[in-house]
C-alpha cells in the first residue's frame, strides 16, 4: 500500500469539473496526510489537469479515452479498478454525485474494498485508519465508521458543500494511464441523452436553495420560487410532492429519493416538512419557511419564518430582498 | 423470464429512534420493522415485468430471523418463491460487499436469470450500494435510478429503459441478465389482498445458513459477517439534536398574517436574515 491519498474528479456534462472536487482535494490535504493526488478520467480532459494542481494535487493520473463518455459507469469502473490495483492507494475519495453512486460501489467490489458513501467528515486514527461521518436514519442520526485497515484501499466518497475548497500549488506531475477501455467493454448502449442547460447554480453545490412544496398548486406558480431564486442566486429544489404533481423534473427533488444538499441558506416555500424532506436538507446551515398552516412540522425544524399565505407574502418579500441586496 | 428482487428489512426511520447502550446502533426495542420502502417499488415492477412478459419473480433478503416477515408481504404481493439467507448477525453488519457477496452467491445459482430489481436507497443506513455490488459480484450490467423501464426483449435478451442522471434523464439499451434499482416515481406498489395474504404462507421459502456458504469462494471469511471481520464498522453513533433559532413570524391570531402583517413580516423576515442569521 502506498500512502498516497487519491481524489477523483468529477467531471459535469460541459467538461467543468465540479465543486466537490475541489473541496474533497482541500480537506484531504488538510485532514488525512499522505500524499494528495487526483484521479482524472474522461473524454478529452487533459486540459482540466492543472485545477486540480492548483488545489494541491502532487499528481495526476489521467485516463483521456473516448469511451469515458455521457456518464456511462462500465469504462470508469474498469479504469479506476485497474489504477487501484497497479498503484495502491491508501484512500481514494470522490464527491457524492448522481454519477459517483452509480459506478464507485461497483469499483469497491472490484478491488475489494470497503466503502463508505456520502460522508460529511473525514479523518485518519493515530493508527492510519480512515474515520469518516455519515448520516443515517433519514438524517436523523449521525454515525462515525471506522475501515479496518485490512490493506485495501479505503473508499469513500463525500457530500458536497461539507467542506471549504481553498487553492494551495501542488507540484500537479501529470501521469497518463491507459486503462484499455474499449467498445467492447461499454455493455450499456445511450440511446438518447436529455440533459437541460441552466444558467442556475447546480442544486448540491449551490450556497443558497430555493425550494416549493405542493401548495404552489401548478408549473406555472413555481415560477414565483425561480423568482425568489434567481433574486438569490439560488439553485430551485422541490419536494417528491411537487415532482409527483408535475410541477417540475425530477431532477430538482431534494430528500431521501432526489438529492441531499446542504447549502448556507434553505428556503422552504409550502413545504409541510417530511421525515424524507427532511432526510435531504436537513444538514442546512439556515432553514427559512414560508407556510401558511401554523401548525407545519416544518417550522419545529426552522431558524426563521412567516406564516402566511406564498402568493401574499412573497411578492413584498421579493422586494424588501431587492432593497437589502441592493444596499 | 427469471426475476429476482433483492429486498431488506428496515427500521422505520419515520418512529422516534434513541441510541441503543452499546452506542453505536439504534436501540431496536420496540422498533417497527418493514420492508425498505424503495424495494415496495422495485417487487411492483417485477411483478409488472413478469405480468407483461411471464415467467417467474424469486425474492432474496439476507438478515435475521425477524426479515421474514417482508419475503411473506412480497409473496402477498404476488412473487412466487422467496430465499433468505438467515443470520442473527446480517443485522449488525454495515459492511456493503459482505452483504453483495452473501446475495451474489445465492443468485449464481439461480439458472436463467434474466433480471434484478431492487430499492434505490435502503434507508436505515441510508446504503444505495448493496444492489449495485452485488451485479459487479455476478459480472452483470447495473442500470441505477431507472425511472421507467420502456420495453424488455427477452429472446434478444435485450433491455430498455430510462433512468436519472445529474441535470436529466437518459434513455439506454442494456443486454440482459442486468441489475436495476429503483427510485419511489416508478409505479404505484399494489396492496396484498387478504386471500394473497394467507396464499403467501403456503408459498415455497428457501432458508440458507451460513453453514451452506462456500466464504472460500467469495473472498471472505465467516467472521466478516458482524463487526469482527467486517472491512468498515460502526464504532458510535448519535441521534443529534439540531438547535435551530424558530423565530416564525405569526398573526396576531396566532395564525397566518394578515393585511398590513403581511408587509410588517416580509420586512421582518429580511431584518432576521441579514442582521440575525448575516445570510444576505
Amino acid at each position: 500500500m502506498s500512502s498516497e491519498i487519491w481524489v477523483v474528479a468529477d467531471v459535469k456534462a460541459d467538461g467543468e469539473i465540479r465543486k466537490v472536487t475541489f473541496e474533497v482535494l482541500s480537506e484531504a490535504r488538510r485532514k488525512l496526510g499522505g500524499s494528495v493526488c487526483a484521479v482524472l478520467l474522461g473524454n478529452g480532459v487533459l486540459n482540466k489537469a492543472s485545477e486540480l494542481a492548483s488545489y494541491g494535487a502532487e499528481k495526476i493520473y489521467v485516463v483521456d479515452n473516448p469511451n469515458l463518455k455521457d456518464f456511462n459507469p462500465d469504462g470508469y469502473v474498469k479504469s479506476l479498478c485497474e489504477l487501484i490495483k497497479k498503484h495502491s492507494p491508501a484512500v481514494v475519495l470522490s464527491g457524492n454525485t448522481a454519477f459517483a453512486e452509480d459506478y464507485i460501489p461497483r469499483v469497491a467490489s472490484g478491488v475489494g474494498s470497503g466503502l463508505a458513501m456520502d460522508c460529511v467528515d473525514i479523518g485518519m486514527t493515530d493508527d492510519g485508519r480512515l474515520r469518516i461521518k455519515r448520516y443515517s436514519h433519514s438524517s436523523r442520526a449521525i454515525s462515525t465508521q471506522e475501515f479496518s485497515g485490512d490493506g485495501s484501499a479505503m473508499i469513500a466518497t463525500v457530500r458536497p458543500n461539507s467542506f471549504k475548497e481553498e487553492e494551495a500549488a501542488g507540484a500537479g506531475q501529470i501521469v497518463n494511464e491507459d486503462t484499455g477501455v474499449t467498445d467492447a467493454d461499454i455493455r450499456i448502449k445511450v440511446l438518447e441523452m436529455k440533459t437541460k442547460e441552466s444558467d442556475r447554480p447546480e442544486l448540491t453545490e449551490a450556497e443558497r436553495v430555493v425550494s416549493g412544496g405542493r401548495g404552489l398548486g401548478s408549473e406555472e406558480n413555481f415560477n414565483h420560487i425561480y423568482d425568489l431564486a434567481d433574486l438569490l442566486g439560488a439553485a430551485v429544489g422541490a419536494t417528491r410532492a411537487a415532482v409527483d404533481a408535475g410541477y417540475c423534473p425530477y431532477d430538482m427533488q431534494v430528500g431521501q429519493t432526489g438529492k441531499a444538499v446542504s447549502p448556507v441558506l434553505y428556503v422552504a416555500v409550502a413545504i409541510s416538512g417530511s421525515v424524507q424532506h427532511f432526510s435531504g436538507m436537513g444538514s442546512s446551515k439556515v432553514i427559512v419557511s414560508i407556510n401558511k398552516d401554523p401548525e407545519a412540522p416544518i417550522f419545529a425544524k426552522s431558524d426563521y419564518g412567516i406564516c402566511g399565505d406564498l402568493f401574499q407574502v412573497l411578492p413584498p418579500l421579493i422586494e424588501e430582498l431587492k432593497k437589502a441586496l441592493a444596499e | 423470464m427469471k426475476i429476482v428482487v433483492f429486498i431488506t428489512q428496515t427500521q422505520d426511520t419515520e418512529a422516534r429512534i434513541k441510541v441503543g447502550s452499546s452506542g453505536d446502533s439504534i436501540d431496536t426495542e420496540g422498533m417497527k420493522w418493514i420492508m425498505n420502502p424503495y424495494d415496495e417499488f422495485a417487487v411492483e415492477e417485477a411483478i409488472k415485468t413478469k405480468e407483461a412478459y411471464g415467467g417467474e419473480v424469486i425474492l432474496i433478503t439476507a438478515g435475521p430471523s425477524r426479515a421474514s416477515q417482508v419475503l411473506l408481504q412480497g409473496l402477498a404481493m404476488g412473487a412466487d418463491s422467496a430465499v433468505h439467507i438467515l443470520d442473527e448477525a446480517i443485522g449488525e453488519t454495515v459492511d456493503s460487499l459482505v452483504i453483495s457477496k452473501l446475495v451474489a452467491s445465492e443468485l449464481a445459482k439461480i439458472e436463467g436469470l434474466d433480471l434484478v430489481f431492487t430499492g434505490m436507497k435502503i434507508i436505515d443506513e441510508e446504503s444505495v450500494q448493496v444492489g449495485i455490488q452485488i451485479a459487479e459480484e455476478l459480472g452483470i450490467a447495473h442500470l441505477a435510478l431507472v425511472s421507467k423501464v420502456i420495453g424488455v426483449k427477452p429472446d434478444e435478451k435485450k433491455l430498455v429503459c430510462q433512468k436519472e442522471i445529474d441535470g436529466g434523464s437518459v434513455s439506454v439499451e442494456a443486454p440482459l441478465p442486468a441489475l436495476i434499482t429503483c427510485p419511489d416515481a416508478m409505479n404505484e406498489p399494489r396492496y396484498a389482498s387478504v386471500p394473497n395474504i394467507m396464499r403467501a404462507k403456503r408459498k415455497p421459502m428457501k432458508k440458507v445458513s451460513l453453514d451452506d456458504v462456500d466464504f472460500g469462494s467469495l473472498g471472505i471469511t465467516k467472521d466478516a459477517v458482524g463487526k469482527s471481520g467486517a472491512k468498515i464498522k460502526t464504532v458510535s453513533l448519535e441521534v443529534p439534536e439540531v438547535e435551530r433559532k424558530l423565530k416564525i413570524i405569526k398573526g396576531s391570531d396566532e395564525t397566518t398574517v394578515k393585511g398590513d402583517e403581511i408587509a410588517e413580516s416580509a420586512k421582518e423576515l429580511v431584518k432576521l436574515l441579514r442582521d440575525d442569521a448575516k445570510v444576505i
